[in-house]
């Protein structure tokens, strides 16, 4: 090899590298033997903004309407559960309710203020469908003093800052108005900095709830609500539905529109703000379950591979597979229902499924992953899930 | 159910599933446990709207083509799985801005390319530089010398590598002195040290100069559908191979029986038997909770206490509405610095105000990785110090989040003149918090222990047998001797599943 002139260098490096070891050691020894430290600020924030479960218990009941109802939440200390976690306005629960020997798992929006998490404290408002097993479920058996498991809080309905516009038009259908009390009552309380204009649709004045609260809220100036009424005549509020008329005094300046509510408002509201070419990212809606064409009602049978065991089912062409797997009692994890957690990300290992892949990830596609909570059955399949 | 194994694997990160690939290769009986629901650690990717977000990957150095077979290549062919992941070559080694000079250089990949560019950038750098090359080869072959051979002959050594002993214990700082580096040209070249972590006064010249000849002689590549596909194709290899996976099964404890590993329990309480453990993870958690404190000999609480935290990662992923073209951005990577020189560049990567990053931009390599007129870009930041676990708390998380990213996004729209913000469409932000979350590492570390003095790759690689404290308990990934990174990691993971197949080996004979 040849050699290299390097300035100043000589054969004291060469013993430096000789000792390395040796220095090391030294470095080594000399360290005090207390123990490892293991608690860091950080890990542990990561921990109660993030736990893997919260016991919790309802403390109160809140009747909002005749099939709305508002529930109080607080840690179910005995369990274990000391403290609730933090949470962005806009995010949901995925709450676990055990019926029979099934395990249902059903996303609910926080719908009060951060702040209240802070004060150990959350609440969910739930509207009863007529065919909604856990909604039913709710109604009829849970008390002040039930108790039941939720996850941390999840998505990403939220207000961001540094991606919105400072002017945000939130369109509520019926139950839809949930994240945007949260959002309001955030900006109330100094957490989220923006201009909000709630346009509130529901049938009569009786199912707009949390009216009270809202029309509180608007002596704050940053906060502003409309009620719409399709099914009631009202000289205080405007009759019909939301349409491209409501919407299109705020189309003038830079704003962001934030869609939540049933099916028929999203696919409304698609046609329409889709007339004015505004770019995507002013746009967001809530977990969107798009509309999937052609669903067969047909039965096919189901065969679904666990670590531990196998077992056979049969799910309807227009159920999801995810509905099928918790009727029969088997354990999934889950929590957003609508494609989009990736929680419940399944292999399909033979069979035909119909589903909105744009949620899939581009190499999950190509080795046949699925979400089973957003799948439905076009032939017998055989699936194996993530547990 | 038969719940015993020859090897238990936590954790399922580059190295974890590297080492399980091989391993399962060679026959053995492999359980890998996993606390996530997809496999990788880092090393994946997530949705948000319209876009497929890469998490952690920038490049994967030691790749190498068709033509030049780099050792990553190498072992991806040994293990079978090149031919079932498209990669895509990068062409430009970095792009780098220093905001303080307003100073900006775009270097190639190529020895002969780059001390080209340079000598145009600082006329006269040549010499030096080839000199640099020179040494940077000597090194790296003294170092596969020694890999190979552990009871180091310090007489053969000198005689082969006569010049790689003079530079072994030295900084990088010292080294460019030496060469008689022009200052422009090493502030340049060590725009590399960010990759390593540590600032080129107190960064191994050794490991310095072999990272930087890896990744320029060979340039590096990137999988067209995210470093998932790379997790995906290895976790499915693992399972054809007859391995083991288990999701959502995180490791509490590690148990002994006379005194011996004996397999791992999970915070549900399940057991899983084996008397080898592949730990991907942090010696940090390993030796501090996670084997029972009689059987952490005191030498192991020493070295750990001894050792600094690495970079803790910040990342902003954006899914801009524009093509890249449209929003002016032509590069690959942007390099965005306050400073060239990396000692005051880390004293301002120590500071909760620190808002330099690498930005990369997908799409200018990897066109279909979003719909058209779309971009993908993300900005990736280290904190150095425990800056940012000092300011956080569970109020301000959100709000802190929020702020260093806002400064960090203006600070390479006034570097670059390009504007990001009115593009916006998507936004997702992975703070220490997340990292912490995700990879369950102390303090939401991203770059294993700070590779520094004598905490360095050359004193690490000398000791690592005497240093593996508890028997049949191998350490695979960031916290491994080389540090953090896809190809480090994917290295130490084959590194461990030889020297665990050696382990059982010397159990049968005895």
């Amino acid at each position: 090899m040849t050699d290299l002139k390097l300035d100043g260098i000589g054969k004291k490096e060469i013993l430096k590298f000789k000792n390395l070891s040796k220095e090391r050691e030294k470095v080594i020894t000399s360290t005090p033997l207390d123990n490892i430290k293991v608690e860091y600020n950080t890990s542990e924030i990561a921990h109660s903004l993030h736990p893997k479960l919260q016991y919790v218990k309802v403390i109160d009941i809140i009747n909002e309407s005749k099939d709305v109802k508002t529930f109080l939440l607080a840690p179910n200390d005995e369990k274990g559960t000391k403290k609730l976690a933090y949470f962005k306005a806009g995010q949901y629960i995925s709450v676990r309710i055990r019926i029979g020997k099934c395990l249902y798992k059903r996303p609910y929006t926080l719908s009060c203020s951060p702040k209240l998490a802070l004060e150990n404290h959350y609440t969910i408002t739930i509207k009863r469908k007529e065919e909604g097993v856990v909604s039913n479920y709710f109604f009829d058996n849970i008390t002040i003093g039930s108790s039941f498991v939720v996850s941390a809080p999840n998505g990403t309905f939220c207000y961001e800052r540094i991606r919105d516009a400072k002017n945000v038009i939130a369109i509520a259908g019926g139950s839809g108005i949930t994240p945007f009390i949260s959002m309001a009552e955030a900006i109330n309380d100094q957490l989220l900095n923006f201009n909000l204009t709630i346009l509130y649709g529901a049938k009569t004045t009786k199912d707009l709830i949390f009216k009270e609260r809202l029309d509180k809220l608007c002596t704050n100036g940053r906060i502003k609500v409309k009620y719409i009424l399709s099914e009631e005549e009202s000289d205080k509020y405007e009759r019909g539905f939301i349409e491209k008329e409501t919407i299109e005094p705020y189309l003038a300046e830079e704003n962001s529109f934030f869609v939540c509510g049933p099916m028929e408002l999203y696919k409304h509201m698609n046609e329409v703000l889709k007339e004015y070419n505004l770019a995507k990212k002013f746009i967001r809606t809530d977990l969107f379950f798009s509309e999937i064409e052609l669903r067969r009602e047909e039965e096919f049978n189901v065969k679904i591979i666990t670590k531990d065991k196998e077992f056979n089912i049969s799910c309807n062409g227009q159920e999801t597979l995810l509905s099928a797997i918790e009727k029969n009692g088997i354990l999934v994890p889950s929590s957003c229902h609508v494609g989009v957690c990736g929680l419940c990300r399944s292999k399909l290992l033979s069979g035909k499924i119909k589903t909105f892949d744009s949620d899939i990830r581009a190499s999950d596609k190509n080795l046949n992953y699925i979400h089973p909570c957003s799948s439905f059955p076009e032939s017998d399949v055989v699936i194996k899930l993530p547990n | 159910m038969d719940n015993s194994y020859d090897v238990i694997v936590i954790g399922a990160g580059n190295a974890g599933l590297i080492s399980a690939l091989k391993l399962v290769k060679e026959n053995k009986k492999v359980l890998i446990l996993e606390s996530n629901n997809v496999p990788g650690g880092f090393a994946t990717s997530f949705i948000r709207g319209r876009f497929e977000f890469e998490t952690s990957l920038q490049e994967i150095g030691g790749y190498g083509s068709s033509e030049k077979i780099g050792p990553i290549q190498k072992l991806f062919e040994k293990l079978e799985i090149s031919d079932k992941i498209n990669f895509i070559n990068l062409t430009d080694a970095f792009h780098v801005y220093a905001k303080d000079k307003k100073e900006e250089y775009r270097m190639p990949f190529g020895i002969q390319e780059f001390i080209n560019k340079m000598n145009e950038y600082v006329p006269g750098s040549d010499k030096a530089m080839k000199k640099f090359f020179i040494l940077a080869e000597e090194v790296q072959k003294a170092i596969v010398f020694l890999e190979q051979d552990k009871n180091v002959n310090s007489k053969i050594l000198s005689e082969q590598f006569p010049n790689f002993m003079k530079v072994a214990a030295l900084s990088t700082d010292k080294v460019f002195k030496a060469l008689k580096m022009p200052k422009k040209a090493a502030e340049i070249l060590s725009t590399y040290w960010i990759y390593l972590g540590s600032p080129t006064s107190n960064l191994s010249f050794v490991h310095f100069a072999s990272t930087v000849l890896s990744n320029l002689y060979l340039g590096a590549v990137i999988p067209e559908k995210r470093s998932h596909e790379i997790s995906n194709i290895l976790a499915e290899e693992i399972t054809k191979n007859g391995g083991d996976i288990k999701y959502l099964s995180t490791v509490q404890e590690i148990l002994f029986e006379e005194g011996k590993v004996c397999g791992v329990r999970l915070s549900d309480g399940k057991d899983f038997k084996s008397k080898h453990i592949l730990f991907n993870g942090s010696p940090t958690f390993l030796y501090g909770k996670m084997i029972p404190k009689e059987y952490v000999p005191k030498e192991a609480l020493k070295l750990t206490n001894s050792r600094v935290l690495g970079g803790r990662g910040f990342s902003i992923y954006l899914g801009l509405n524009q093509s890249p073209e449209d929003i002016g951005l032509t590069d690959y990577s942007y390099f965005i610095n306050h400073s060239l020189d990396s000692n005051i560049e880390f004293e301002n990567r120590s500071s909760i105000k620190n808002n330099s990053c690498v930005a990369i931009v997908l799409n200018n390599k990897n066109p279909h990785c979003s719909p058209a007129g779309t971009t993908l870009m993300t900005m990736t930041s280290v904190f150095f110090g425990d800056t940012f676990n000092n300011k956080v708390t569970e109020e301000n998380y959100f709000e802190l989040k929020n702020q260093i990213a806002e400064n960090i996004i203006n600070n390479f729209e006034e570097t670059t003149g390009i504007n990001i913000k009115s593009y916006i469409e998507e936004i997702e932000i992975a703070s220490p918090v997340t990292y912490a979350r995700y990879g369950g590492h102390p303090e939401g570390v991203i770059y294993g222990y700070k590779l520094t003095g004598l905490d360095n790759l050359l004193p690490r690689t000398l000791n690592k047998e005497k240093e593996n404290f508890v028997p049949n308990v191998r350490i695979c990934g960031g916290f491994d001797a080389w540090g953090n990174g896809f190809s480090n990691t994917y290295l130490s993971g084959y590194r461990a599943a030889k020297l665990t197949l050696l382990d059982m080996k010397g159990e049968e004979e005895a």
